[in-house]
């Protein structure tokens, strides 16, 4: 991810950034250039810009070769977006997203406004009600950069605050990577013995979870290709699910010869839904493309 | 076929034929031995030898059966098989309607 270093304007006039003031607030946004062409956000990882410092005439002294790209905030269209279809330009440039009361909740730079504004109707419906989009026509980072600052300034000097989205630390806005869940182990460390009889542990553990998959390797690395299917299915499907790793001796010693009395099942990977087997590899796909394992989750 | 003295030198597909036939009344039996698709995996390591099949089974016992319990009526029928290296079946089992077959 790209850090874009602001320090000040030396007296040449030449292009550069700013450098906040440790006193001063300062407030975060986040840009990576994107590589695909639909779906990022831009982010910037742990900038911090102080417009603080910004006054009318170092910026003008800063732009001396920069021209705002974009026209100003209180004269753009506010365009409302609450319906689905959302008509917006999939350009590169700045966006502001308002709350239907009118506030602005977060001033955004993106390679594809669009589809940003697509992603965080859908993560936070409830805070963008309208936006307002500043398309950049030669999208370069300072270009962007520019126009961002200037929206910035502009809404900072009509309100007298910075959007809650921006502000430091929060990540209401930012995709986040989503976070995998980590396996079930049975042991919590390596070869200690089970204190409870490992039928059962598993009797146990398909009925306080809802789907529970014993699978041959780990879920972010499994070690079959009936597996890998599995967990994508499972993946694909969303459910909330809990994975086993049958092969691994050190936590889970014994686990697969007992799984397969357990079940009356002698291969793996085995789904649980409910406290009961629901199959392997082969069920849970015909059920998957039969749309009735969405069902079986729902109940 | 063999009888069961030979049993040892048929080849895995053909017994696996031969027990599904025999236990389900099969009116289609289709097995593939698709093991090689598997070598390399980590519980084959380098016998990847008659350890993985593709079976499609079309039988009236499936009748009224869902699936888990047609899957385990295969698995019963092959149980020694299982205990002797069959690491994993994909199975295809449908009733005559199912497949058309009435």
């Amino acid at each position: 991810m790209a850090a874009i270093n602001l320090t000040l304007p030396p007296h040449t006039g030449t292009t550069s950034f700013l450098r906040p003031p440790s006193t001063s607030k300062t407030y975060t946004y986040t840009y990576t250039p994107s590589k695909t062409q639909s779906f990022h956000s831009t982010r910037l990882n742990n900038t911090h810009l102080s417009l603080s410092s910004l006054k009318p005439n170092n910026r003008r002294q800063l732009n001396g070769l920069v021209v705002c790209a974009v026209g100003k905030l209180s004269e753009t269209e506010l365009v409302p977006v609450e319906n689905d279809d959302v008509v917006v330009p999939s350009g590169s440039g700045v966006y502001a997203v308002y709350d239907n009361n009118g506030d602005m909740q977060f001033l955004g730079l993106s390679r594809n406004i669009q589809s940003s504004v697509v992603f965080h109707r859908k993560s936070v419906p409830h805070l963008c009600a309208s936006v307002k989009v500043g398309v950049v026509d030669s999208p370069d980072r300072a270009a962007l950069t520019e126009a961002w600052k200037s929206w910035m300034e502009e809404h900072i000097e009509a309100t007298g605050k910075v959007p809650p989205g921006n502000e430091k630390g929060n990540t209401t806005w930012v995709r986040q990577a989503p976070k995998t869940k980590a396996d079930i182990r049975l042991t919590p460390r390596p070869n200690t013995k089970l204190t409870v009889p490992l039928e059962e542990l598993i009797d146990r553990m398909v009925k306080e979870n809802k789907v529970v998959a014993f699978i041959k390797g780990s879920r972010t690395a499994p070690q079959c290709g009936f597996s890998q299917r599995v967990v994508g299915i499972l993946e694909t499907e969303g459910v909330d699910y809990e994975s086993v790793d049958v092969l691994d001796e050190e936590h889970n010693s014994g686990l697969r010869e007992t799984l397969k009395r357990y079940s009356n099942w002698p291969t793996f990977p085995q789904v649980f839904v409910n406290g009961e087997l629901v199959g392997g590899c082969d069920i849970l796909s015909s059920m998957h493309e039969k749309g009735e394992l969405a069902d079986l989750f729902k109940k | 076929m063999g009888s069961r003295g030979a049993n040892v030198l048929l080849s895995r597909a053909s017994r696996i034929k031969t027990k599904l036939q025999s236990v389900l009344e099969a009116k289609l039996l289709e097995v593939e031995d698709v093991s090689y698709q598997h070598a390399g995996h980590a519980a084959v390591k380098d016998n990847a030898n008659e350890t993985h099949f593709n079976v499609k089974v079309v039988s009236g016992k499936f009748d009224g059966q869902n699936l888990v319990k047609r899957h385990r009526m295969v698995y019963d029928a092959l149980a020694d098989e299982l205990e002797s290296g069959l690491h994993a079946i994909s199975i295809v089992a449908k009733t005559p309607k199912e497949a058309g077959l009435d």
